[in-house]
């Protein structure tokens, strides 16, 4: 199996058990930044209707074998369902949960549906701002530099560095903004 | 000739890398979102293919299903090393 069709089987499933979602980690990084390898199809899912989640990992049992713990990330202390599939490759998929979180709550407010020529559908992904904060709040290595790579490609001067400011300054994350910036080399 | 000097190489090794990364950035750049998420995807996909030729040398096997268990095991201690103290079974009540 390829990474793409596990991406269009998870969101036809989401699709149709009517759950809500965006792409996150590195898929809505690479569309904004610069391309990387990844194992993982991230989705950052609506718990608006909770036994829906269920349902969806139910609906891609035959393809995901869906571990039965929960976890939850020791920062924001979301959970997060993960998935291994069943036929080679191991690719991953996880599923986040929205939670009330200001920050979850507004960038799921303000994702956007985008065409995607591989997969023949639409799919949905976080603002390329959001994307910045999220990985800056993350801060681990590899969210550095994805968050580095968004502000680099998409240039400062077209993102709403405001709306990033405001975030970073909630989340203390400016210093690492920052560095993020300090760490584009001159373009021209 | 004198060899260059610890900070010359330092700025030097800050140089190439800077273009290095300012290549990256400019092709990005001349691509569209949608082609930057095919790249994501090929780049992903290839890299599996990498692992699992590596795998399949690593354990002496030309059985592909057995190189794949191989990368698989690989990548169960992927996680456990950079998921660690990044995830919990329990939620923290604060």
């Amino acid at each position: 199996m390829k990474l793409e069709e596990l991406a269009v089987l998870v969101i036809e499933a989401a699709e149709a058990e009517n759950v809500e979602f965006m792409a996150v980690g590195a898929i809505a990084a690479g569309a904004y930044g610069v391309p990387r390898s990844t194992r993982d199809v991230d989705l950052l899912v609506s718990i608006q209707f909770p036994k829906k989640i269920d349902a969806l990992m139910r609906r891609l049992s035959s393809h995901i074998t869906f571990d039965p713990q929960v976890t939850f990330d020791t920062l924001t202390w979301g959970a997060r369902h993960v998935g291994i599939s069943r036929v080679s490759p191991p690719f991953k998929v996880e599923f986040f949960e929205t939670f009330d979180d200001p920050f979850v709550v507004s960038e799921f407010s303000r994702r956007r549906k985008v065409f995607v020529p591989l997969l023949n559908r639409e799919t949905w992904l976080p603002t390329p701002e959001d994307v910045v904060v999220q990985k800056l709040r993350w801060g681990r290595s590899k969210d550095l530099d994805d968050a580095r790579d968004v502000l680099a490609v998409q240039g400062p001067e077209t993102l709403d560095m405001a709306y990033i400011e405001h975030w970073c300054g909630l989340h203390d994350t400016l210093a690492r903004l920052h560095e993020a910036l300090a760490g584009i080399p001159p373009l021209d | 000739m004198n060899a260059p000097n610890e900070s010359t190489r330092a700025a030097e090794l800050k140089a190439m890398q800077d273009s290095i990364y300012r290549e990256k950035i400019l092709r990005a750049r001349r691509q569209t979102p949608e082609e930057r998420l095919a790249d994501v995807f090929e780049l992903s996909n290839h890299q599996f293919a990498m692992m699992l030729g590596g795998a399949m040398h690593r354990i002496g096997s030309t059985n592909v299903e057995e190189g794949w268990r191989e990368v698989a095991r690989w990548m169960r201690r992927l996680d456990r090393v950079r998921e660690h103290n990044h995830y919990a079974t329990e939620r923290r009540i604060s």
